[in-house]
């Protein structure tokens, strides 16, 4: 944006391959500039600091002309062309400050002031409206328009302001228009969404939600962001505070891995709402719904306010010395008593990367065990984690503003749109933009569907099966590159199935587009593939990712090019800092550096092995920090079972949870908005937000949490919050990653699919639309989006089941039951259904198991 | 006087394709192919002089020359044919009565800029014409004449129909490309121009349906004959759509350069019940005004240029001393108010102004200072919008007042009109 | 300088008189101090006492919580939290005044689009504790509208339509 926050104007070009452009030198003001070639007048006059008005540009949005507001005048054109559309011309002569442009802005503002109502004081976009800031610069202030002003009327039963809710989050006030049209290009262009249209013509043009439907889109706030005036208002900003009272600060969206960078405005210990501070390199301006409205948790009333002691049974509030007191104690003496290998901890992927490596040394250096982790959401199978390959992919040094030079992109196990917001609009800028070719392949059908040139169905769990049948496909055509016959031979016997034609039968994909791909991406210049959540998900992810080490090796993707999409905000920061219980060679060395001791020798367990140990009273200490397995990890009644078992949990998180209502000791946390710290995203990228308000007095953030039990129990960590950003981030930086190795392949089986003769529909868990983690049930805008969970099914499979939109059905598994109102799906096609795990009232990880994910059976409820 | 368009127009049958094979018709194109290449085929255009009929008179050779070849993107023809100027009824006539004449242009300008697939824009409200079209395009598959191999030449075209919804705008050669997309039709910044980026992004010429009409005359005929025809820089036949206060308003075809006087008086039969004549538009009511003393401007692109209005689209209307010139101007406005696809900003809200303005001088509520401000608000939509649509606007307004002041001060001043009439339209 | 004999009695037994007679003259004069409390003056119209919100002629608020009372206000004493009614429609929920702070310079009356907030007549606000010089809006919302006087003409008597 020109310059609004304070933020430098970035005029980025970013479609040439990093070549070297050809240089123009154009005249403006009388003062000469030389700009790359295709950069448009307004964009050299930005450069040169001199401002031009619109109404209508947005430097990622394409020019269309229709403000008219930043005309200038060209020699030798007839008539003042528009600064944001013409290119600049070896040679131009532009001046932007004769009279006649003076009277043309002025003219333009007057139009639109003519039928614009006098809203100000009401108007929420008061003091950051492009139409007040210019009209008071070019001082129009005396009306010609003696006229009643055009008023579009709703249906509303009050005729009082005209604003009509559009949206769950969505106001819009007709009148105050001024038809940029400005939403509804965002809208097609970038989101790819057609839910806002415009209707009428001339002067009777009225923007709106198409008929019947709301602007719900994933994507929808941006609109509200980019609208220069106050015809379209969020929910949540609605009448709170004037933008000049409120306070700015620098922050990072604490729910998906991408990174995107947020201003979050608060005052009076309030925060009022979080806008975009563009960042070309992640989000180009553009942030999801829930990095828009999902910072609304740390008001939320529901905060836990003070610490919490079992006692005979029950949780009663207690005091913080009495709650640090019995923690140092009771975890002193299961070390003393059974060993540091009985302690555990557990820390969730949204604590600051600070937080992870202070917990680290915590439990490494001073408590002594290995046993911690912060994948709490899936499954990491015994014996099976930290393969290399799964490991290599996990880690690749991918970056989101690179794919806009792909040429091939698959995306494989991933329902872009939900798991990665930024990367899925980089993908659809790299299609719109620059043709880009993507083909996708999934367990179910997803809204990359429109992008796709071919969008394949594996049947579910076949995922191995796929890549093997890909591979099988490269080896058979000789599309592999960088090795020879012999060592595709060798390749192709490590294969499971044998042949191309079993794979394809197995997962369900004709053998011809499965070929088609193999051979796409072997054409390809700088073919991607991204991995996300189906993939992460799935329980036999490693096999799958050996396949894709291998499919990345033969086809010689580069290496930062094939990735396993990381899902939360400081995964990649907890996997950097060693919040796991096997390291790096390269990070055990830095590690022992910086403590000057020895790591504990244990082998050290992850989540799945700490929860199986808890069952089995190996394990008896446990300390989860800002996570929710009770309710989110995999087979909930095995979970709550292997709490239960444990001789003292302590649980720190903001609310009150599942897991926290099994904890002998609670603690109330303090959120990321009330912290300084970082985030280090999926393309490694370490990334600051600062604090923006102070938490409530009792609450405390995890940092302080930690050294007051260290402290407590005699082992001091000697490091105050300065030195402890600054060691953290050296570890950060010196973390080094093993290159994949190109001659490495390794053996990619499919597992078999376990019976479930009774129980014939793939169920899929995960993260509805609008929802992120065990958080968001408390953000009342997310919640105004998706209100309570579902069953998402197909209409196809619905009417052959006889099950109507809204009914009760029953899902029942192998491991538990469920009843849940039906929704068709807007995607699906086939039998595979949806759940989603976000809200707290409705447990859902009861319906899948640990070794096979979910399969279900279901059928309706008859109304009694 | 020779007639190209509205030769055979009363011949009832002559939109059946016999007929039109029988009078000479499909002739021209099989010259084409044979003895012409396709850069031979503009040079032959753009020697004729054929001027673009729509409106703006570009020479239509000069227009296909601008065409790249090499893009590798496919390149389409537009015909247009959404002829909403008020006052114009031309391309009517020739789509319902001699639509093969259409088709066979458009095969001649495909061939010559190398377009496989053309497309006839017809405006909603001609469900009547656009049945003949239909109808004669389904002739011409059943021929062999379109579809693949046409004339057994190995050239493909494809013509397809689209009808609009309803709006002037999309006569805008690039609001109606975004109407051929399936959007709304919203004019189009240009740069880039249709020739290089038009119809989906692929290079796209635009021409009116009479000007695509008159390439078999010049083929069949040749460049001299063509060019015998009119005057120098404007040859060639042109039909002119008289309407207004006449006695025999219609459609006459007549050479370029035809005095005003003729076809009002001499084909139009002069002024009704023998009134004075007051004002002529002769373009279409974007055109300023000409006066009685002007009668004798001959009709070509130039002359008219010189007094100071267009020829447009040649529909020539007649307004004699009974009509209140405030009160034509109100229904001129209201048009151009209701038709602003209200894209840009000057035109949306400034042709909308200056109807409640000017329907407030007619009705008696002027305020002084009306004028003035009109004049103002003109000038702010002059030249700063989109399209031609707001200039359309504008010039009739500026003209109307220029050579009529007296009338609108007179309503502003006692709150009538100047002109006592019984004239049953007011 | 005392030169003379007669110097000393014009000075002394002449002037005293003179001097005592003029005091003396202001015995019987009417004094012009007011008895305040139990007499008030009235004040001069333009003069800014304590602020008062106003209400259209049919009884609503005036005021919108726009905020720019607030942002005009060079002592920032002006506090607001904005709310909607349940006819839609944006009014104040908090409204507080630090007369502390405030130094009635009158730029809140100025700045108000609404006509919403004047300065009236009311001067006695002295308290014995800090926190009753914090004025909330009920202490200052007027309960009828009251009548124009002069200098403080209403321009507007009802509600914008749009708002």
């Amino acid at each position: 944006m020109q310059g609004r926050n304070g933020l430098p104007v970035c005029v980025k070009n970013m479609s040439d391959n990093g070549k070297e452009k050809e240089q123009v030198t154009l005249t403006i003001d009388g003062k000469e500039i030389s700009v790359d070639k295709g950069t448009t007048v307004l964009d050299a006059a930005t450069l040169m600091g001199i401002h031009i008005p619109t109404f209508c540009w947005h430097p990622k949005l394409d020019s269309i002309g229709a403000c008219r507001m930043c005309l200038v005048d060209v020699e030798k054109f007839p008539k003042p062309a528009v600064a944001c559309a013409t290119e600049a011309m070896p040679g131009m002569i532009v001046r932007t400050d004769t009279d006649e442009i003076v009277k043309a802005r002025r003219g333009v503002l007057e139009f639109m002031l003519l039928n614009h109502p006098l809203d100000c004081p009401t108007c929420d976009k008061g003091g950051e409206c492009d139409l007040q800031d210019n009209v008071f610069h070019y001082g129009i202030d005396k009306s010609r328009q003696a006229f009643t002003r055009r008023r579009v009327i709703d249906d509303q039963t009050t005729d009082a302001f005209d604003d009509k809710r559009i949206g769950p989050e969505i106001i819009r006030n007709m009148n105050r228009c001024v038809t940029c049209y400005k939403c509804i290009r965002f809208n097609k262009e970038i989101a790819g969404e057609y839910d806002l249209g415009a209707y009428e013509r001339g002067n009777h043009t009225v923007i709106d939600a198409a008929p019947g439907e709301q602007i719900d889109n994933f994507y929808s706030g941006n609109v509200v962001e980019i609208c220069p005036v106050g015809a379209l208002t969020n929910t949540d900003w609605r009448y709170k505070i004037r933008n000049w009272k409120a306070k700015q600060t620098l922050s990072l969206c604490s729910h998906d891995a991408d990174g995107q960078n947020i201003m979050l405005w608060h005052d009076q210990r309030q925060l009022w709402r979080a806008t975009s501070r563009r960042n070309d390199d992640i989000d180009d301006g553009w942030i999801c719904n829930i990095a828009r409205y999902g910072y609304q948790y740390i008001n939320s009333p529901d905060r836990l306010k003070t610490p919490l002691i079992k006692k005979e049974g029950k949780q009663v509030p207690a005091s913080w010395d009495e709650a640090i007191s019995l923690i140092s104690k009771r975890f002193k003496e299961i070390k003393d008593s059974k060993g540091s290998v009985c302690l555990a901890g557990l820390i969730g992927g949204n604590q600051s990367v600070e937080t992870a490596y202070l917990f680290n040394k915590f439990f490494r250096n001073k408590l002594h065990t290995n046993n911690l982790d912060y994948r709490l959401e899936y499954i990491d199978l015994k014996g099976s984690d930290e393969t290399e390959a799964y490991n290599c992919l996990y880690r690749a040094p991918f970056t989101i503003a690179d794919l806009e030079q792909a040429d091939v992109v698959f995306v494989f196990g991933s329902n872009f749109i939900k798991d990665h917001p930024a990367i899925n609009l980089r993908l659809r800028k790299a299609y719109r933009k620059f043709g880009t070719k993507v083909y996708t392949a999934n367990p179910v059908e997803t809204k990359s569907a429109d992008i796709s040139l071919d969008e394949m169905i594996y049947s579910p769990d076949t995922e191995t099966a796929f890549i093997a049948g890909l591979i099988h496909a490269i080896i058979d055509n000789k599309y592999y590159k960088n090795i020879d016959e012999t060592k595709a031979a060798e390749v192709k016997t490590m294969l499971a199935p044998a042949t191309l034609d079993e794979a394809a039968r197995l997962c369900g994909i004709e053998q011809e587009r499965i070929v088609n791909l193999a051979k796409v991406l072997s054409e390809a210049n700088n073919p991607y593939i991204l991995a996300g959540d189906y993939f992460v998900a799935s329980a036999k992810r490693h096999r799958t990712a050996n396949g894709m080490y291998d499919l990345a090796n033969l086809l010689g993707i580069k290496d930062s090019n094939a990735i396993i999409l990381a899902s939360q905000a400081n995964s990649m920061g907890a996997d950097r800092v060693g919040v796991r219980p096997r390291l790096t060679e390269n990070l055990k060395k830095t590690l022992i550096d910086k403590w000057g001791e020895e790591l504990p020798e244990s082998p050290g367990s992850n989540t799945s092995q700490i929860l199986n140990n808890s069952l089995d009273e190996e394990i008896d200490g446990l300390f989860i920090l800002g996570a929710n397995p009770a309710m989110r990890y995999p087979d909930g009644p095995f979970v709550n079972s292997a709490l239960d078992k444990l001789d003292f949990l302590v649980v720190a998180d903001l609310f009150e949870t599942a897991t926290s209502a099994k904890a002998d000791v609670v603690l109330p946390l303090a959120g990321w908005a009330e912290q300084s710290g970082a985030y280090v995203n999926v393309e490694g990228r370490y990334q600051k937000f600062e604090k923006a308000q102070d938490a409530d007095k009792g609450i405390k953030s995890g940092i302080e949490i930690i050294h007051s039990i260290a402290r407590a129990m005699d082992l001091s960590l000697n490091l105050d919050n300065a030195a402890l950003m600054h060691e953290t981030k050296d570890i950060v930086d010196a973390f080094e990653r093993e290159a994949r190795d190109e001659a490495k392949f390794f053996e990619v089986k499919q597992a078999q699919i376990p019976e479930h003769d009774n129980y014939p529909y793939r169920l899929l868990v995960g993260n509805d639309i609008h929802h992120f983690g065990y958080v968001t049930e408390h953000c009342p805008s997310l919640m105004r989006f998706t209100p309570e969970p579902y069953l998402e099914i197909s209409p196809n499979l619905a009417e052959k089941l006889g099950i109507d939109e809204e009914t009760l059905v029953r899902i029942e598994s192998t491991t538990g039951k469920l009843v849940l109102k039906a929704r068709f799906s807007e995607y699906f096609e086939g039998d595979v259904l949806f759940i989603p795990n976000n809200f707290s009232a409705t447990e859902v990880t009861g319906l899948v198991s640990r070794e096979g994910g979910g399969w279900v059976k279901i059928e309706k409820l008859d109304d009694k | 006087m020779e007639q190209v368009f509205l030769k055979y127009i009363d011949d009832p049958n002559q939109h059946k394709i016999d007929t039109y094979i029988e009078h000479g018709g499909y002739q021209a194109i099989q010259k084409v192919f044979k003895e012409y290449q396709p850069t031979e085929v503009i040079d032959t255009v753009k020697a004729s002089g054929v001027r673009g009929r729509g409106g703006a008179g570009f020479p239509a050779g000069l227009k296909w020359s601008f065409v790249p070849q090499n893009t590798g993107k496919p390149i389409y023809l537009a015909c247009n044919g959404d002829e909403s100027e008020p006052g114009t009824c031309k391309d009517r006539v020739i789509m319902e009565n001699n639509p093969h004449l259409i088709i066979e242009g458009i095969m001649i300008c495909c061939y010559a800029i190398n377009a496989h697939h053309a497309f006839i824009y017809i405006r909603g409200e001609f469900a009547h014409p656009a049945a003949r079209v239909e109808a004669a395009i389904n002739e011409a598959y059943a021929k062999g004449y379109l579809g693949k191999n046409i004339f057994g030449t190995g050239f493909d075209l494809d013509i397809i129909v689209h009808t609009g919804g309803g709006a002037y705008i999309c006569g805008e050669e690039t609001s109606l490309l975004s109407s051929i997309e399936g959007s709304r039709g919203n004019a189009r910044i240009r740069p880039p121009f249709p020739a290089v980026e038009g119809l989906y992004k692929c290079p796209t010429v635009i021409n009116n349906v009479e000007t695509l009409s008159s390439l078999p005359s010049i083929f069949n005929n040749g460049v001299e004959w063509y060019r015998s025809h009119g005057t120098e820089k404007s040859p060639g036949t042109k039909i002119f759509s008289l309407s207004g206060n006449v006695n025999k308003p219609g459609n006459y075809e007549v050479d370029l350069g035809t005095p005003l006087s003729y076809v009002i008086n001499d084909l139009g039969g002069g002024i009704q019940n023998g009134h004075k004549l007051k004002a002529i538009i002769p373009g279409g009511s974007s055109t300023p005004l000409l006066m009685p003393d002007q009668i004798d401007t001959p009709l070509d692109y130039e002359a008219v240029a010189e007094a100071g209005s267009m020829l447009g689209s040649g529909a020539i209307i007649v307004i004699d001393e009974r009509s209140c010139m405030v009160w034509v101007l109100m229904k001129l406005i209201n048009f151009y108010a209701h038709e602003s696809c209200g894209r840009c900003t000057p035109c949306r809200e400034g042709t909308a102004w200056l109807k409640q303005l000017i329907n407030r001088i007619e009705n008696g509520d002027g305020q002084p200072g009306d004028i003035e401000l009109i004049l103002d608000v003109c000038d702010n939509i002059m030249g700063r919008t989109i399209c031609p649509l707001g200039d359309a606007a504008v010039m009739p307004v500026r003209s109307f007042i220029q050579h009529f002041r007296d009338e609108f001060e007179y309503h502003i001043e006692h709150k009538k009109c100047k002109v006592e009439t019984d004239y049953p339209f007011v | 300088m005392l030169k003379t004999f007669w110097d000393i009695i014009k000075t002394t037994v002449i002037a005293l008189p003179i001097g005592l007679y003029t005091t003396f003259k202001h015995v019987f004069k009417k004094p012009v101090t007011k008895k305040y409390p139990k007499a008030k003056s009235e004040m001069m119209p333009r003069y800014r006492g304590l602020h008062y919100l106003e209400r259209y002629d049919d009884g609503t608020e005036r005021c919108v919580c726009c905020g720019l009372c607030a942002a005009a206000c060079p002592a920032d004493a002006i506090y607001m939290e904005p709310d909607e009614n349940e006819k839609g429609e944006r009014f104040a929920k908090v409204y507080e005044i630090n007369m502390i702070r405030c130094i009635f310079c009158g730029f809140c009356e100025e700045a108000c689009p609404e006509e919403a907030i004047f300065l009236g007549h009311e001067f006695e606000l002295a308290n014995d504790n800090r926190d009753g010089f914090i004025y909330s809006k009920d202490d200052m919302l007027v309960e009828h509208p009251r009548k124009d006087r002069p200098y403080k003409t209403i321009y507007r008597r009802t509600r914008r339509h749009s708002m």
